[in-house]
């Protein structure tokens, strides 16, 4: 992988450098590496100096375009760099009037997909020194010698299902597209959960989101949730109280995915924020396959010019409870 | 509203939290109560301007503080007083039913029906069977905040 | 007095130990490891270095009633709440009891001290446990931590070959060894000293940082460091050394309960005043406060860096922002600027 990467690093540094010192961009958003070689942090990049820092390797999970929402208060011209969820995120915040097409730069980066740090330990059986990648394989050096795993078995749960690694949206794609992926197995939680009674099912959730902080970290890493407000913090009327009692997680929990019916696109990034390791995705997952059931195919995100399901009605669209 | 309301010491009541738009359902009750029909006192009524009025965490505080059903009603599509509230409700309202239905609720604990002024019968039956398909589920423990219980039940 | 225990026979110990009150255990919880209250059928892990979540839940639970009352008519009753019963909180690492330790300053050595973190601290019996294999991000030797040894517990336990050391050290800790009887086997043959433990080494610099930093409220360097910050809060509450709280009613018709639960210096609302005013308005007067708090403030009336290396905040912030990085920038390394 070493090589791949200090290419295709390369190559994303030259695109953007020449924006970014040329004055097209007054900041780039893109990654930086953290303590580890699996670890990447936001960078926020002003001076060549800044790119010098930039990664692209198979750990830039962190959604950047979410950091707009700030940015573009400082700044009349941003570039971001956007893998398949990432795109669909700036398109979210599009939709939702958050951010204006002209004040952002996007360098699309067709995404392979990121690794997940504890699947390598557990493929590895221990702390992995470090990988390389070929051909969809992965060499995962430890301290006995070394373990070799298929790529897609590595995968951070966001990205196993991921339909759309391509940018929905870009000004300059970087490297060749990947192409819509199959996934099978994206709504297979949901379905085994619609089979549970409802007790069982009631049961499950219990327990799930009893271990919930309540920190709202799920909230703070979301690009649907761009709200001044939420509800969570509202004072008057007081929906959301701090307890940790069953009764508050629940209506927390069913009012967070809620509002993101028609909205979420599936970018997995709250659960991959949650310090609980909450099935978050198993709630957003619902609402998009009943709104697909229900109002026909929609996916959030990809198409800014498409009406998103809940803005909008037909009189004959069918309902999910009994309208004699 | 009070959990100390539908759980007594002589046995349990179910308490059921009716949100009814101004315009069609509400009148509707209102015929009903005018033609002298009846329907269970278990029905707790409030008054929407719309269906479309409706925000799903009205229902979920229901739940949080001790009804064992909530029924949402509304005017027929169509004759919505403004023009399209209940199409959009409609839609949110489904998408929110199977949500609840998947965190665990039985569907009967929370339903819409669209119940027009002129239809006191209907609002009568409607009300009558959810009380019924309540009682016969039997109290409603999910969600509900223990908390209450543990005030209300004191007083 | 020295005991051992076969770590199969475990669950029994959970057992008799669980029958006096609450007994808190590193518990598989699905996913992750949590402590929490061991309940028959519950998932004790031992091997895990450290919990999601630090053990301050024990001390200082995320939420605890404190007050109930009534009102009649212009009668106000205020009802005690009695919420202390003896605890044992088995499997506490030694960073996370050091970080009790920090509680403690703020708590107790106080005045007025907090009344509810007293008897809890006080009616609860601490099991230390070595650590044998540090997690990548555990660094709590750079604060001089000794992963093998929690020296302010009251029983210290190393897992060995199959076993399960128990050493008591005070008389609490005596006391429950007793209670679990015969379920213990004499140990006074084995050798109680876990090996030497080595942790990852960021090469900080902590001399003199807190002394440095006084003069650094208004440095450039955070103007920089926060901005990844994502205002979610993670680090705070994983964190054992953090101890903010909120307090809230929940009540109706003049009757409810008093309640405080745990709070971050990262919520935008953490600083809300009544009249609308926020003294720390954005991300970047939040992060500058929680770092300071670690690294000036506490230190300044306590002597200490309020960070044990507990490594959390390394693994759980979602944008790889931590106490490691902060210390970096402060100490030394350069911060581009604009
Ligand atoms: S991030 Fe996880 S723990 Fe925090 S509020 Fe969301 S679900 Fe709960
Ligand atoms: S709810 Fe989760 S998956 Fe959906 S958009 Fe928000 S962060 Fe992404
Ligand atoms: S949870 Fe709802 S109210 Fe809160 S920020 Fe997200 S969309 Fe807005
Ligand atoms: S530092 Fe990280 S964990 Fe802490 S609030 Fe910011 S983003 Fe969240
Ligand atoms: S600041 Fe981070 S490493 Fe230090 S004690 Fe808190 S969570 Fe652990
Ligand atoms: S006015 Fe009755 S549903 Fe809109």
């Amino acid at each position: 992988m070493a090589e791949r990467n200090v290419e295709s690093v390369n190559k994303v540094r030259e695109a953007v450098s020449q924006d970014l010192l040329g004055g097209r961009i007054d900041l780039l958003l893109g990654w930086e590496k953290g303590h580890y070689w699996w670890q990447s942090r936001p960078l926020f990049a002003r001076s060549e100096a800044d790119l010098e820092k930039l990664a692209w390797d198979s750990f830039c999970a962190v959604n950047l375009s979410r950091y707009l929402l700030e940015e573009l208060k400082d700044h009349d011209k941003v570039g971001v760099l956007v893998k398949g969820c990432d795109a669909r995120a700036f398109n979210r915040l599009l939709q939702d009037n958050m951010v204006r097409r002209e004040q952002v730069i996007l360098y699309g980066l067709p995404c392979p997909g990121m690794l997940d740090y504890n699947r390598l330990v557990e493929k590895a059986g221990g702390a992995p020194l470090e990988i390389t990648e070929e051909n969809g394989r992965v060499i995962i050096k430890v301290g006995s010698g070394e373990q070799e795993a298929q790529r897609d078995d590595l995968l951070l749960d966001k990205c196993k299902d991921c339909r759309y690694p391509d940018p929905a949206v870009y000004d300059q794609l970087l490297f060749s597209p990947q192409g819509e992926k199959e996934v099978t197995e994206r709504f297979k939680t949901v379905e085994e959960l619609e089979e549970m009674s409802a007790e069982e099912r009631f049961g499950y959730w219990e327990k799930e989101l009893s271990r919930c902080l309540r920190c709202y970290a799920c909230r703070q890493a979301c690009p649907f949730c761009s709200c001044r407000e939420c509800f969570v913090e509202q004072e008057n009327p007081r929906w959301q109280g701090r307890a940790y009692q069953p009764s508050e997680n629940f209506m927390f929990h069913l009012v967070r995915a809620y509002h993101g019916t028609g909205r979420c696109i599936d970018c997995g990034e709250c659960e991959r924020s949650c310090p609980v390791d909450i099935p978050l995705q198993e709630l957003n997952r619902k609402l998009i396959k009943d709104i697909n059931e229900l109002y026909g195919d929609y996916e959030a995100g990809l198409d800014p010019e498409q009406e998103p399901p809940l803005l909008t009605y037909r009189p004959d669209d069918p309902a999910a409870f009994s309208e004699k | 509203m009070s959990a100390a309301l539908n759980e007594t010491a002589g046995g349990w009541e179910p308490l059921i939290v009716s949100f009814c738009c101004n315009w069609c359902s509400y009148a509707g009750g209102d015929l009903a109560g005018t033609s002298r029909m009846s329907y269970p006192v278990n029905v707790k009524v409030i008054r929407v301007p719309c269906s479309g009025r409706m925000n799903p965490m009205f229902v979920l505080r229901a739940f949080q503080r001790g009804a064992d059903g909530v029924l949402v009603a509304g005017c027929h599509p169509g004759d919505c007083h403004y023009t399209s509230g209940n199409y959009q409700s409609r839609r949110r309202l489904s998408a929110f039913k199977r949500l609840v239905e998947f965190a665990g609720f039985e569907p009967e604990r929370f339903e819409v029906r669209w119940i027009s002024s002129s239809e006191g019968d209907k609002f009568a039956e409607e009300m009558t069977s959810i009380t019924e398909k309540i009682k016969a589920l039997g109290p409603n423990r999910k969600m509900r905040d223990a908390r209450w219980q543990s005030v209300t039940s004191k007083v | 007095m020295k005991k051992v225990i076969a770590r199969e026979k475990l669950p029994e110990l959970w057992k008799s130990l669980a029958a006096k009150g609450p007994l808190f255990l590193p518990i598989q919880e699905g996913p992750v490891v949590l402590f929490q209250p061991w309940s028959e059928g519950a998932e004790a892990n031992l091997d895990a270095v450290n919990t999601a979540v630090s053990a301050k839940d024990v001390f200082l639970p995320r939420e605890e009633t404190y007050l109930q009352y009534r009102c009649s008519g212009n009668q106000l009753e205020l009802i005690p709440v009695e919420n202390a019963e003896p605890v044992i909180a088995f499997g506490v690492h030694p960073c996370d009891l050091k970080a009790v330790e920090m509680l403690d300053k703020v708590y107790l050595d106080q005045e007025p001290s907090d009344e509810l973190y007293r008897q809890r601290r006080e009616k609860t019996t601490v099991v230390g446990l070595s650590c044998r294999e540090p997690d990548p991000f555990c660094f709590c030797n750079e604060f001089g931590i000794n992963p093998a040894d929690a020296p302010g517990a009251d029983v210290m336990a190393h897992l060995k070959n199959g076993l399960v050391l128990l050493e008591a050290r005070t008389d609490k800790g005596k006391a429950l060894l007793d209670q679990a009887g015969d379920l213990l086997q004499d140990g006074s043959d084995e050798k109680f000293e876990a090996a030497e433990v080595k942790t990852a080494d960021f090469g900080l610099n902590l001399e003199g940082l807190p002394e440095n930093l006084k003069e650094r409220f208004e440095d450039p360097v955070w103007d920089e460091l926060y901005k990844s910050c994502l205002g979610c809060g993670v680090c705070t509450y994983v964190c054992p050394t953090c101890y903010c709280f909120d307090v809230e009613d929940f009540g109706h018709e003049g009757e409810g309960q008093r309640f405080r639960c745990w709070d971050s210096c990262m919520y935008g609302h953490f600083t809300d005043m009544a009249g609308g005013h926020n003294p720390r308005a954005g991300r970047k007067e939040r992060v500058r406060q929680r770092f300071m708090h670690k690294l000036q403030y506490y230190p300044e009336t306590f002597n200490e860096i309020a960070c044990v290396g507990c490594g959390r905040c390394l693994r759980s912030c979602p944008v790889n922002l931590d106490i490691v990085q902060a210390i970096k920038a402060l100490g030394g390394e350069t911060v581009e600027q604009r």
